[in-house]
């Protein structure tokens, strides 16, 4: 048998770290915090993470279609770019007196763009998703830079304001409305065909072939939801800074990853998934928010933040080890 | 010129110990003020926060400090966490038009927001240099340096977008408009925030191939210093020596630049970030000790028109030496 | 052969330079299990592949069920009832057992799939027509071999619409008690009507189940078994082999002297308690299958892989090898049996590559002496009769016998004490062959010790003073070349012939 006893002690310990790790400095924080177990500091995390949530979810796909490989596999890193541009469009649009819904359909001609530009250069050129897509990131950033002339743009259109203002039953309308989202997607990775047949295709590429999946179409679909997901998450970004300011893809674009591979720490297989995901962009969001509720010395916030997020993969990839 | 500008600084030092001395009675016991920076990597930014936290700590008070890491969503969310964790006054640092709704949040569930470089309905009171002294001496200084006539470059990013850059960079070209002779070169350039010297850098040194020499007589910056030092190793790159630089806030390292024998960036006017943010916070305890203060706090700016008048600022204002 | 169901007919297939396929038959009859066996390039793999729809054949039919499936497509094949088992095993290590099984043929349901009947209809599939039970949402990672490859063929099955299943060496991964459980569902599929064509080296395996046997020799179907009860597995043998050896071997044998290197009870993964002494001047061979543990053997000897028990002495000093560089230091080197990927640095020269072993020797102050270099590499090239006899060619340019003679050059200038070749002639032209077995001979009467893992017995006896063969993860017998025949070697290393135990 190529398996070796079954799981110890310790290596079960090694599984449940990450969790551990987070439920530990939570209860930490939470007993430190002013406020922090409050309903409101819930919401709080909660809205504070959409955008990030959102294109997590997007580079979820690509990295399940792809394979988890940080270098070789699937990976987006212009998804938080094609946020930032739908929203500077969106922005640019209204603020010279246009209307939303042409202001909209601009947005997602422009992510469709992005993602079929995208699924081609890795599918038919053959380019390493990690290099294509952080040479989009660039150029798609240059786009948006072009469209606003850098500067920052104020909406106050009604829709943006409501998404931002909103709310059902005392809860802001974000999160619910996030939370269809998250769920339609999780139907989508999880129980349809073309869900499962993306999995395949990034778990083993000869097994997909072997079942007689069209492993490039699959690839590209990835690389076009990822994209959609930019062009859902501009909604929020707009509604979060009440326009588009320029320079918010970089920090985007850090959480969406430590966020999505953090996730796979706390998945049961071990493998980055759509809850993964969603769950670890609001952990993250949580744990930054309840440092900074704590009053904690903002030049070593990063330093903290970065070490604990390193812990957590590095026992997620412990544990990985453990079961080869 | 030395001599004047030492005076003048070491007046505007004299000025500042006995503000904080006339204060004494000043006290933020048992209060938690929370403070919102929009990022710490400059040298500006930094010595602001710094200057209200350790105010703020001085007077017997709680720092609660966010840092939105020179991204301005995240420095408007960092509000929405100060309302959360329920502080007693908020003094916000720079910010865009992001930070507007957090302020009316922060107003309507009754904390006081203090602000610094943002005038905003909102707040009780807003710290500030002199902008409008800011924008007209550098536009005398800039038109004095080119002898009243030339095309001038200027990165204006912000105009639009922040209060305090419309008012430096609005001055500035109102100045301008009594020199017939000065042309401002469009479209006017717009820098990055987040990286902004080697975003200027590259900007500049697509300027100049588009216009060679004897073609343009300088480049301003509208509304900051960062990006200046970009736009002089620009030049030193190029070799080109027919162009003067001139922008606003005279931080440690432009300072330093303008220091330096036979530099291009010939006039400043420096501001006293750590004095504006102290201000702040002595002003969040006036208001707690029932005084009334008025919308806009102003703080001296010290003028610095060439390396003489700069080196003199550098030590005034504290810095060290440059000699 | 009223019940013929499945029938390659005269098939011919031929590659640049090789006929692969001469036309060879093939037919099988409904309800049996049917052998297919033949030695490395007899043809067994091609014709599968044309069966496939992988490679179109030159010439030949297909008839499935009397019906001529032209042309020969994955789809027509697939439609015909044809299904593989691969002998990798192409499965998703954090799918479920379900996922797994219906990959790519899910079923939909009222809202998206329909998991749970999904999950009942595979366990039901392995509990009844595979004997085994298996719970649909275990992952596959968590699986044994065996059981994944259960459910390989679970997923090849489920739509009941399989009439012919092609087995491609179903028990090369599996471990022997393993193979019991595999044997077991294959007399199932059988019962129930399924049609089987079982492809293996292992002729005890092949003698066990199959019904009967087709032999391939040099891209030709030779002979049939029709009742392979009255035959052996030496008549089988008898069958592959029809040769004599050739004559590429170096005539004298080699006195060997002091001992070398041992291992006593040396394990690791893939194989266990090894234990061999190798002497000064002495050529040891290695015998075995895919799946025996030659390979693993050899890569942990060299430190590629973790030894787990057992020990490892190089003149009497007991040595812990932690990576290759441990094993360079004590005087062990490899000739590695993938020479593109592990032995040559392909875009560099002849020279580069030959020296990029002894850098230190001739390097002074780190610089490299080009001089020194040159003139080494001269004196390889001389000496191996590497064609053509420029230093700076770039090796990817080279023959692939050529390029073989540049990773042997390379590891002549070390001077080792132990040299591991791991396949030392895969891909290497007759001519240059002979070549290399002298090169081998010479290291040895130099007075090292030679391991040379084979899968060809013929290159064995040839060159070998005595051959131990593995199976399964552990030697079964050591053999003496000197009077070694090759129906005997083959027999041992197929398991056609039951050994004793090993010993050393």
């Amino acid at each position: 048998m190529a398996e070796h006893g079954s799981p110890g002690r310790l290596s079960r310990l090694v599984d449940t770290a990450p969790l551990l790790i987070f439920a530990l400095l939570l209860a930490y924080i939470a007993f430190e915090a002013h406020n922090f177990f409050s309903l409101l500091s819930f919401k709080l995390i909660l809205n504070q993470s959409l955008p990030v949530v959102i294109i997590c979810m997007g580079l979820a796909f690509v990295v399940m279609a792809g394979g988890d490989d940080v270098v070789s596999g699937g990976i987006d890193l212009s998804i938080p770019a094609t946020a930032v541009l739908c929203a500077g469009i969106i922005a640019q649009w209204l603020a010279t007196n246009g209307s939303l819904p042409v202001a909209v359909a601009l947005a997602a001609g422009a992510a469709l763009l992005v993602g079929a530009i995208n699924a081609l250069l890795v599918t038919r050129i053959g380019m390493t998703p990690l290099l294509t897509t952080l040479s989009m990131f660039v150029a798609v950033v240059g786009v948006n830079n072009v469209v606003t002339s850098s500067r920052r743009i104020n909406v106050s259109d009604p829709v943006i304001l409501w998404l931002r203002d909103g709310q059902i039953a005392g809860v802001p309308v974000g999160i619910p409305i996030v939370a269809l989202i998250a769920l339609s997607f999780y139907h989508l990775a999880h129980r349809t065909r073309i869900g499962l047949n993306m999995q395949a295709v990034g778990g083993s590429r000869d097994a997909a072939e072997t079942s007689g999946l069209d492993v490039k179409k699959l690839q590209s679909a990835s690389f076009i939801l990822a994209a959609t997901t930019g062009f859902i998450a501009s909604f929020f970004v707009l509604a979060r800074g009440s326009g588009s300011s320029p320079g918010v893809e970089n920090n985007l674009m850090l959480e969406m990853v430590l966020a999505t591979f953090l996730g796979a720490a706390f998945s049961g297989r071990r493998v980055v998934t759509l809850w993964g995901a969603v769950l670890g962009a609001v952990l993250v969001a949580a744990i930054s928010i309840g440092f900074k509720s704590m009053g904690v010395n903002v030049f070593w916030t990063g330093l903290i933040k970065g070490s604990l997020i390193l812990a957590v993969v590095a026992f997620g990839a412990l544990a990985q080890r453990g079961r080869r | 010129m030395t001599f004047k500008s030492s005076i003048l600084g070491l007046a505007v030092v004299a000025l500042s110990t006995m503000t904080a001395q006339a204060d004494e009675g000043l006290s933020l016991e048992g209060k938690r003020i929370g403070v919102a920076v929009v990022g710490t990597q400059h040298f500006w930014d930094r010595e602001a926060f710094n200057g209200a936290t350790s105010t703020v700590e001085k007077l017997g008070g709680e720092v609660v400090p966010v840092d939105g890491g020179r991204d301005n969503q995240v420095h408007a969310d960092n509000h929405d966490v100060l309302l959360t964790s329920g502080v007693d006054a908020v003094i916000s640092i720079l910010g865009d038009g992001a930070v507007e709704p957090k302020f009316e949040a922060l107003k309507s569930a009754g904390i006081p927001v203090f602000t610094v470089d943002h005038p905003s309905p909102h707040a009780v009171n807003n710290t500030t240099s002199d902008n409008y002294y800011m924008g007209t001496t550098i536009g005398r200084y800039m038109a004095d340096a080119i002898g009243g006539e030339g095309k001038v470059a200027v990165f204006n990013a912000f105009e639009n977008a922040l209060r305090i850059c419309g008012i430096r960079t609005g001055l500035w070209k109102y100045v301008l408009q009594d020199y017939p002779g000065i042309e401002i070169i469009q479209p006017e350039l717009a820098e990055e925030f987040a990286n902004a010297p080697e975003d200027a850098r590259k900007q500049t040194l697509d300027l100049l191939s588009q216009y060679p020499e004897g073609t343009i007589d300088a480049i301003h910056v509208g509304c900051w210093d960062q990006p200046a030092i970009g736009v002089v190793q620009a030049l030193e790159e190029t070799g080109r020596t027919d162009i003067i630089v001139t922008a606003l806030d005279g931080g440690p390292d432009t300072l330093e630049i303008m220091a330096e024998d036979g530099s291009p960036f010939v006039a400043n006017v420096a501001q006293q970030p750590n004095l504006i943010g102290s201000t702040a916070a002595m002003n969040v305890a006036r208001h707690f000790a029932g005084e009334t203060l008025l919308p806009q706090t102003y703080v001296d700016v010290v003028p610095v028109n060439g390396a003489e008048e700069a080196k003199a600022a550098y030590s005034s204002l504290g810095y060290g030496s440059l000699e | 052969m009223s019940n013929r169901l499945l029938h390659l007919d005269q098939v011919t297939k031929s590659f640049p330079g090789v006929l692969a396929l001469d036309k060879a038959s093939l037919d099988i009859r409904s309800g049996e299990v049917h052998g297919l066996v033949g030695e490395n390039g007899a043809g067994k793999s091609t014709i599968i592949k044309v069966l496939a729809g992988v490679y179109v054949p030159d010439g030949g039919r297909l008839t499935i069920g009397g019906r001529v499936i032209d042309p020969i497509t994955p789809e027509s094949v697939h439609a015909a009832g044809v299904r593989f088992i691969h002998q990798e095993l192409h499965l998703v290590p954090h799918f479920t057992v379900t996922e797994s099984v219906f990959m790519g043929q899910e079923v939909r349901g009222r809202f998206g799939l329909d998991t749970g009947g999904m999950r009942r209809r595979a366990e039901a599939f392995l509990r009844d027509v595979l004997a085994v039970s298996i719970p649909g949402n275990r992952l596959i990672r968590d699986l044994g071999t065996a059981e994944r490859k259960l459910v390989q063929i679970a997923r090849a099955l489920i739509d009941e619409a399989a009439k012919v299943v092609v087995f491609d060496e179903p028990t090369a991964p599996l471990a022997s008690e393993e193979c019991a459980t595999l044997m077991h569902a294959i007399a199932r599929l059988k019962d129930r009507g399924i049609s089987i064509l079982y492809v293996s080296h292992y002729l005890n395996e092949i003698t066990d189940i199959c019904d009967r046997v087709t032999v391939f020799r040099n891209g030709r179907s030779v002979s049939v078994f029709d009742d392979i009860e009255d035959s052996t597995g030496q008549d089988l043998i008898a069958a592959m082999v029809g040769r004599e050896l050739e004559d590429l071997y170096p005539e004298n044998r080699r006195t060997p002297q002091a001992s070398l290197l041992e291992l006593e009870n040396y394990s690791g993964t893939g194989f266990r308690n090894v234990s061999f002494r190798l002497r000064a001047g002495e050529i040891l061979g290695i015998a075995g299958l895919i799946g025996s543990g030659r390979e693993e053997l050899i890569d942990t000897i060299y430190g590629l892989r973790r030894s787990t028990s057992g020990t490892l002495r190089l003149r009497s000093r007991q040595l812990r090898m932690r990576a290759p560089k441990d094993a360079i230091d004590a005087g062990i080197v490899l000739v590695p049996r993938d020479r593109r990927h592990d032995g040559l640095v392909l875009p560099m020269t002849v020279s580069e590559n030959v020296t990029l072993a002894t850098l230190d020797a001739i390097s002074r102050f780190g610089l490299e002496n080009r001089r020194r270099a040159r003139q080494q590499t001269e004196e390889q090239i001389s000496a191996l009769d590497i064609r053509p006899s420029d230093p700076e060619k770039v090796v990817r340019l080279l023959s692939g016998g050529n390029q073989q003679k540049v990773v042997l050059g390379r590891w002549l200038l070390k001077n080792a004490d132990v040299y591991l070749l791991d396949e030392p002639t895969v891909g290497v032209d007759v001519g240059a062959r002979s070549e290399i077995y002298a090169l081998v001979d010479r290291l040895a009467k130099d007075g090292s010790g030679v391991i040379v893992s084979s899968s060809d017995p013929g290159e064995l006896i040839g060159i070998c003073d005595r051959i131990a063969v593995m199976m399964r993860g552990e030697i079964v017998s050591v053999l003496d070349a000197s009077d070694l025949s090759l129906d005997h070697l083959i027999s041992v290393t197929t398991g056609a012939e039951p050994t004793e135990a090993a010993h050393g």
